[in-house]
């Protein structure tokens, strides 16, 4: 017997010479909704939305038809999934923006062979007239970061017997998208609330050596560089690998890639899971999760992230400690106000990546909550 | 104008739980241009997946390769959070049918919300014990907070709910 069954239906008719109408209906399990779409040719912009529910599953999802008028005015080209994703999946709903990218690739299917059509028609009596339309390349989104006032100072030293706090993961909009936080305002604010260092780890980008000497000595803030790295087996921290990974790379592979380096591997945010249930649901126990490939071929475990809920930190951190494995633990902030909610406190000098990386080795490291056990 | 229709395009997901250890879910695509279907199996509860193929019945281009080879790149990948991003970095430039990709994504869902139609049905049916039941949800799962219009500012699961960092 099926758990779970999910239809969906498209039809596109032509009800102009330049306009196309798009029907789509989503109905599964847990909801029933439609969709009615109006597209112009060959522009292929969105002109008209009108949808509704016919099952649902929170009282308040009523609340989602309106938001979807954001995507009138989208147009069918390269970067419309990520622009329904970002605005119509999370302001209204992400089984109402499936179906609208749905309804937006059969309204291209249907335009690519329409103008077949179009232009063999034309071809028959005096040749061809081809429209070539051709989607506009996506632009990405560099930040620009506000610039800081120089300070030129050397890193201040730091209590060795206080050992040192350290964010080891951190991200800034110039290196991951995905961020909102300059570094300079990083850096500052980690400074201001008192952490002794902050480790950059963009996603899949490094940053240079003489850029972060800069921060350092702008800054006066001990600032390191790792990685966060996306491998088959999820997302991976690695401090002392100078190199930027492209692509996704398979777990093994950057296993080799990192011990011919010396660095070391963190397994980042391991059950950051579902939205809607847990672990427990899926009969998943730390015992059985210790079995995870993963496992086998990182040095440490991140068991506070402040992504992930409580209960998927507790379970990373029973994980951690059934395979005797050294916890980490960061922010993992995208904003500046996050950065410091959670670290890693060593009872050592970290000076450098070099000094990061033994002492990751060693094990010295201790997660801590820092930021909610401040007064910030 | 006739209104006879121009494409049309059904698609078709489904999951069924093989034992205790196995769940297998397919994804069958049939439309104006093109006939295929991806399926998974699963294993319970890592969801990792264990075995996948592909298969393209009807299609415009003559020149797909074959797709099980290809999509069994995607073995061992867990299916929960970042998979989409993990299944494009992996298949995406391997001259595989994009709608495969998204077929197999598909399959994924289908998976996630098969799970999710259990947690669903734990939902009280008088609405306003619904709503509070979902504000709880939305504390223990901070995540959820404008995750969309059913738990952003303005509606009454999240009043109350401080936002998150």
């Amino acid at each position: 017997m099926l758990n779970y069954m999910r239809n969906k239906v498209m039809s596109v008719a032509r009800v102009r010479e330049d306009l196309l109408s798009v029907y789509g209906v989503l109905d599964d399990d847990l909801y029933g909704l439609w969709m009615k779409v109006g597209i112009d040719l060959p522009g292929m912009e969105i002109l008209s939305l009108e949808a509704g529910w016919n099952r649902w599953t929170t009282p308040e999802c009523r609340l989602a038809i309106e938001p979807l008028q954001e995507a009138v005015g989208m147009r069918i080209e390269p970067g419309l999934r990520q622009k329904v994703q970002k605005s119509i999946s999370r302001k209204a709903c992400r089984h109402f923006a499936n179906l609208l990218l749905e309804c937006c690739h059969a309204a291209k299917e249907a335009s690519q062979w329409i103008s077949t059509q179009d232009l063999e028609k034309d071809r028959a009596p005096e040749g061809v007239s081809g429209d070539g339309k051709k989607a506009d390349s996506p632009s990405p989104s560099g930040g620009h970061e506000k610039g800081a006032p120089q300070k030129d100072e050397k890193p201040r030293e730091r209590d060795s017997s206080a050992g040192i706090i350290i964010d080891l993961h951190v991200h800034t909009s110039k290196g991951s998208p995905c961020s909102s936080a300059p570094v300079d305002g990083l850096i500052e604010e980690a400074g201001r609330i008192g952490l002794g260092g902050i480790c950059l780890t963009d996603h899949n980008h490094v940053w240079p050596p003489d850029r972060v000497e800069d921060l350092r000595r702008k800054h006066g803030f001990l600032v390191l560089r790792g990685n966060e790295i996306t491998t088959d087996q999820g997302d991976i921290l690695v401090f002392g690998l100078d190199r930027d990974i492209y692509g996704i790379i398979k777990l093994e592979e950057l296993r080799e890639e990192v011990l011919a380096e010396g660095g070391v591997m963190i397994a980042a945010h391991p059950f950051r899971g579902f939205l809607v249930f847990d672990a427990a649901q899926l009969g998943l126990t730390p015992e059985k999760a210790m079995e995870r490939r993963l496992f086998k071929h990182v040095d440490g475990v991140e068991v506070l992230n402040s992504k992930v809920t409580k209960d998927e930190n507790d379970f990373a951190g029973k994980v951690a400690a059934g395979l005797g494995m050294p916890g980490t633990g960061g922010s993992d902030a995208h904003s500046v106000e996050e950065v410091g909610i959670y670290a890693t406190r060593f009872p050592g000098i970290i000076r450098d990546e070099k000094d990061l990386v033994q002492a990751v080795k060693r094990g010295e490291g201790v997660p801590v909550a820092f930021r909610r056990n401040r007064i910030t | 104008m006739p209104r006879v229709t121009c494409f049309s395009r059904s698609r078709c997901t489904g999951v069924e739980q093989l034992d205790d250890q196995t769940i297998r879910s397919f994804c069958r695509l049939q439309d104006t241009f093109m006939e295929a279907m991806v399926e998974i199996t699963a294993r319970v509860p890592d969801l990792d997946i264990t075995a996948v193929r592909g298969e393209i019945q009807r299609s415009p281009n003559t020149e797909t390769p074959e797709p099980t080879p290809l999509l069994e790149k995607v073995i061992g990948v867990r299916i929960g959070a970042g998979m989409q991003k993990i299944f494009e970095g992996l298949l995406e430039g391997t001259g595989l049918c994009k709608q495969l990709i998204f077929m197999l994504e598909e399959c994924c869902h289908g998976v996630i919300l098969s799970f999710t139609k259990g947690t669903v049905e734990r939902f009280p049916h008088d609405e306003e014990e619904a709503v509070e039941y979902l504000a709880r949800d939305v504390k223990k799962h901070i995540r959820l907070y404008n995750r969309c219009a059913a738990f952003a500012p303005g509606s009454r699961i999240v009043e109350g709910i401080k936002p998150p960092r």
